[in-house]
């Protein structure tokens, strides 16, 4: 037993440096966690709640909520909250994104994904993939950044869409027009709202 | 055995440490599931902590708040907007949807085909006008190969056997890589969020377009009307599901569509 574990070590100590190369690094990363939630969805014996419970299990560690719900904000917005505000905010958008999230899987129907090559610029590795079914392709990109924990994601881009982009300047346009109090409300119910089950029948894997 | 069990599991910690602190980035998927030791999960906790390197990734989202969007016609594309989302879910989602329970998937993926090839000279020319000679040809080659082997082109040899992909370039890609500003954001109605320069590109793309050279404009209106029907059926509830992510549908989709086309524009 202990032969094996220090043998182990030895190897994990050895095979660290081949490990510093930051993309292959963080897109195998993405791609552990992606293949998991796949085999997930490809399991038709599972019960959805369970499904999505174990779902979250897997992504939740890559994702940075909370630096992503400050930078859906931005420094112009994020400080004029209270500390109050701020955890609500944080707590509202965080739900938000997990159920968005959610919400797409059951868009899902076996399509197979591509990964390009990552690329690093300072902190960050953005990671390129390509999601191919029948019809179409959908470019999907994530962007990870070295944190104190790790490496995470802050934004994801569909399509050329940033999810963060497109998040401030919806924020920006309601604050400009409202207060941050009306926004949190409009958070809270949205949170509330539930897409039209029968939309997403309809697409779900035959 | 006491013993042993010590040195295991200074081991283990040992092991954790080397693990966490140089591949931080690679602990998450070494350990399997199992999280390196929670030491900051508190959710209050993690607020004040991220403050520090947070808006340090900023810069690449600064262009929002710095320039402010010009949308003089705000208030009408608003109002357009509904209209459109009405038109979807009154009268082209319920079409589609019978459509689509008439229709196999494989007929309307043929018809998709179909009209993909058809369009061939829109993506034609304006990959030649861009100079991209190489993405011309490939468009060129795979119009040859899905009208006679792809059988008038309800098929796709040219990506199923050949690998080659349609390159969509339009006249407001066009104009956008010759450096033509996107101009104030217009919602077209029916065809949905569009800027000044993508309007004007609709123009010389009509011509482009074979459906419009037919006899009759009823005609070509019905084939365009089966086109997007056809179209929709095969994406079925992705409006839907995008329309669930807005807090504001109008900015979304604004938002969301000049992205795209500056993506479109890169490539």
């Amino acid at each position: 037993m202990r032969y094996l574990f220090s043998a182990i070590l030895c190897v994990l100590l050895l095979a660290s440096p081949t490990l510093a190369d930051a993309p292959n690094e963080v897109r195998e990363l993405l791609k552990v966690k992606i293949d998991a939630v796949v085999v997930l969805l490809q399991d038709k014996t599972i019960e959805k709640t369970h499904r999505n419970e174990r779902v979250l299990d897997i992504i939740s560690p890559i994702f940075d909520y909370p630096t992503m719900a400050k930078l859906s904000l931005g420094k112009k917005h994020w400080p004029t909250l209270s500390q109050e505000q701020q955890v609500l905010f944080s707590d509202l958008f965080h739900k938000r994104l997990q159920a968005s999230y959610l919400e797409k899987l059951d868009l899902y129907s076996d399509e197979e994904i591509l990964y390009g090559t990552a690329q690093a610029e300072g902190k960050k590795v953005h990671v390129p993939t390509t999601l191919v079914s029948k019809g179409s392709k959908i470019e999907m990109f994530y962007k990870f950044y070295r944190s104190a924990e790790g490496w995470k994601i802050y934004d994801v881009e569909i399509g050329g869409v940033s999810v963060i982009q497109t998040y401030r300047s919806q924020f920006d346009g309601a604050l400009s027009e409202g207060t941050i109090n009306d926004l949190l409300e409009k958070l809270r119910i949205d949170d509330t709202f539930v897409i039209d089950a029968a939309d997403v029948k309809e697409v779900s894997p035959k | 055995m006491e013993k042993a069990s010590q040195t295991i599991s200074t081991g283990l910690l040992l092991f954790l440490f080397v693990l966490t602190v140089p591949l931080s980035g690679c602990a998450t998927h070494a350990t399997g599931t199992h999280e390196p030791a929670p030491i900051a999960a508190q959710p209050e906790a993690l607020v004040p902590q991220a403050e520090d390197n947070a808006f340090e990734l900023e810069a690449e989202f600064d262009e929002t708040f710095t320039e402010p969007i010009i949308d003089p016609l705000s208030g009408y594309n608003r109002v357009m907007t509904q209209v459109n989302d009405k038109v979807y879910f009154w009268a082209l989602k319920p079409v589609s949807q019978g459509y689509r329970a008439v229709v196999p998937e494989g007929g309307r993926l043929a018809a998709g085909h179909f009209f993909r090839n058809l369009l061939m000279p829109v993506r034609f020319v304006n990959n030649l006008l861009q100079l991209k000679l190489k993405q011309a040809g490939t468009e060129l080659t795979s119009f040859v190969i899905n009208s006679t082997v792809g059988v008038l082109g309800f098929g796709d040899p040219a990506a199923d056997y050949f690998g080659l992909q349609a390159y969509p370039e339009d006249f407001g890609q066009t104009l956008g890589h010759y450096g033509v500003g996107s101009g104030f954001h217009i919602v077209l109605p029916l065809l949905g969020p569009s800027n000044l320069r993508d309007t004007l590109g609709l123009f010389p793309d009509y011509y482009l377009d074979p459906i419009n050279h037919l006899d009759h404009s009823e005609a070509a209106q019905a084939v365009h009307a089966f086109q997007t029907v056809n179209h929709t059926s095969l994406h079925l509830g992705e409006y839907e599901s995008l329309k669930g992510d807005a807090i504001d549908l109008y900015t979304f989709l604004r938002d969301g569509y000049e992205q795209r086309r500056e993506q479109q524009i890169k490539e």
